[in-house]
């Protein structure tokens, strides 16, 4: 019960806030909405027993990447910029004809079905246990199988974020005079 | 539900008796309902002790800076005056909301409900006895660090739905901030962790004792280290001085908080003195013992849970005394000083912490200094 509750609680603010986010016209207001879709589905998470994935969604998006977003919408453009106007919006011409829409349509009927079935067997999966009565921590075993089967990925992905720093630091570095 | 309020409350034969009687009243198994209840009793008393810490830390702000510079400080209402902050929270409660003519109405009203509800996030997971705390996650740590940098995205907001000059680049100036010194405090709760080998608070607490040998902090050179880059990193973090450049009053008039009036100027100000309660209660845990107390008089029972509540609180008042104390000797920094203390100085210190913890952890296993001099 009560997780069902969270459950939609989180799911409508992700979904909701998500629309907004497309539907907004002011960019800025687009990052906020944003902060509202990340919470969602770190909820969505804390549902489906993944308390480790959801603190660190919180931690990454939130306290990190929707900070540098805000960062950037200020730093790249004045106030004037942010606003997209309608009127230009619709004066954009409509890609495509007849032919590639029928193919576009076909293509997303075959995607759907093809989601719906994926979902459906999940949904079977959570209807047998959808009480989840001990709550088990993920953090230990995701500490464990970074370290051990998942070693060579994890060294991986650090070389690649080492690369990421240094690249940063690089391009932030001032202009020597010669 | 064993690492909760709930659990703590359960294991008494009254709440047994009394969850067991509302069951055969209602019907049906009441324990959800009551467990539901108790977290939201618990939650509501705990909100109020924020608040009241909020206010509590403002009235201390005045009074330690003025006996500092040898005034009286706030003295006509109540005794000693300290009921000076219930009559500056009727004056903010009464006064008039403002919004700008330029501002940016709908991030104007949401920054300060962000800085507060990214500090009342992690009331949930503050370790005030072993039995008082809302709800002892596994990923505590990880879930403060992340709730609380919504404190960082509304003083930024705050800043830049001002619509003013000063507001602008003091928000711009705490993200800047906060973003930044997140590493080398983060890095330095790590040094922690590895030796605690979890991210809960009961984790982090079980392998210290009472007494000062059995603490974090003189566990081992590094961690000692560590104890004072955090404590540097949490000044900087909560915006206090010398590192309070967000809100300097000399340059910005009060920074991101100048348009603000009323209750959404005492939202941001309650955030910052709670922050420093919350940052402090966390230092307290991983270094100082938290609520341990010298051969755990009390145990479990609710005497044992009052006199762990006042170690713990004792010890917050200390480090808050400390932070208030630093604000009233020492100047503020420079931008670029700020930014280099953190990039050039506090991120390689913390991380040849946590490589020097680790070889200490490989070596020595997890025993402290005084384990390997005393044997």
């Amino acid at each position: 019960m009560f997780l069902q509750v969270v459950f939609i609680l989180s799911a409508l603010l992700t979904v909701v806030s998500a629309v907004m986010v497309v539907f907004t016209r002011h960019i800025m207001y687009a990052a906020v909405y944003l902060l509202g879709s990340l919470i969602g589905v770190a909820g969505l998470y804390l549902t489906l027993g993944a308390d480790t994935l959801a603190a660190t969604q919180l931690l990454v998006y939130v306290g990190g990447i929707l900070i540098i977003m805000i960062f950037a919408i200020m730093l790249t453009g004045g106030q004037d910029f942010m606003k997209n106007s309608r009127k230009s919006f619709l004066q954009v011409p409509f890609m495509g004809n007849v032919k590639t829409y029928v193919f576009g349509g076909l293509a997303a009927l075959v995607m759907g079905s093809i989601g719906t079935k994926l979902i459906m067997n999940v949904a079977d999966r959570f209807s047998e246990h959808s009480e989840m009565l001990s709550y088990q921590s993920t953090i230990e075993v995701i500490g464990e199988a970074l370290v051990t089967d998942h070693v060579l990925v994890f060294e991986i992905s650090s070389v690649l974020l080492l690369g990421a720093l240094i690249g940063a630091a690089t391009i932030a570095r001032p202009i020597k005079k010669q | 539900m064993e690492h909760t309020i709930v659990g703590y409350f359960l294991q008494f034969e009254i709440m047994k008796n009394l969850v067991e009687m509302a069951s055969s009243t209602l019907g049906f198994n009441a324990s959800s309902i009551i467990a539901f209840i108790i977290f939201l009793t618990a939650s509501l008393i705990l909100l109020l002790i924020a608040a009241t810490i909020g206010g509590l830390g403002t009235f201390a702000e005045r009074k330690i800076s003025a006996d500092m510079q040898m005034r009286p400080g706030p003295n006509r209402v109540g005794p000693y005056g300290i009921v000076q902050m219930v009559a500056d929270f009727i004056k903010l409660f009464l006064k008039e909301d403002i919004v700008p003519v330029n501002a940016d109405r709908f991030l104007f009203y949401i920054a300060p409900i962000l800085a507060i509800v990214g500090v009342l996030g992690t009331f949930a997971v503050l370790p005030i006895s072993s039995g008082l705390i809302i709800s002892d996650l596994n990923v505590a740590l990880f879930y403060a660090v992340g709730i609380s940098s919504l404190v960082g995205l509304g003083i930024f907001l705050g800043g830049y739905a001002s619509n003013s000059k000063w507001s602008m680049l003091g928000g711009m100036r705490g993200a800047a901030q906060i973003v930044s010194y997140e590493i080398p405090v983060i890095l330095s709760m790590f040094t922690v962790i590895l030796f605690a080998g979890g991210l809960s608070f009961g984790a982090i607490l079980e392998n210290q004792s009472g007494g000062p040998i059995g603490w974090y902090l003189f566990h081992n050179p590094f961690t000692f280290i560590a104890f004072f880059v955090y404590f540097i990193g949490i000044l900087a973090e909560t915006n206090r001085a010398p590192f309070d450049l967000p809100e300097s009053e000399s340059e910005l008039v009060s920074g991101y908080n100048t348009e603000f009036t009323g209750m959404r100027y005492a939202f941001f100000a309650l955030a910052e003195y709670m922050e420093v309660f919350v940052v402090a209660a966390f230092a307290s845990a991983l270094f100082l013992g938290g609520y341990k107390i010298p051969f755990n008089i009390g145990g479990d029972s609710l005497i044992g849970q009052v006199l762990q509540a006042g170690m713990f609180f004792t010890k917050v008042a200390l480090i808050y005394y400390v932070v208030i104390w630093i604000r009233w000797t020492l100047p503020r920094m420079r931008v670029d000083n700020l930014m280099t203390l953190c990039w050039k100085y506090l991120t390689p210190i913390a991380f040849f912490n946590l490589i020097g913890s680790a070889v200490w952890i490989y070596y020595f296993g997890n025993k402290s200094m005084w384990n390997l001099i005393f044997s």
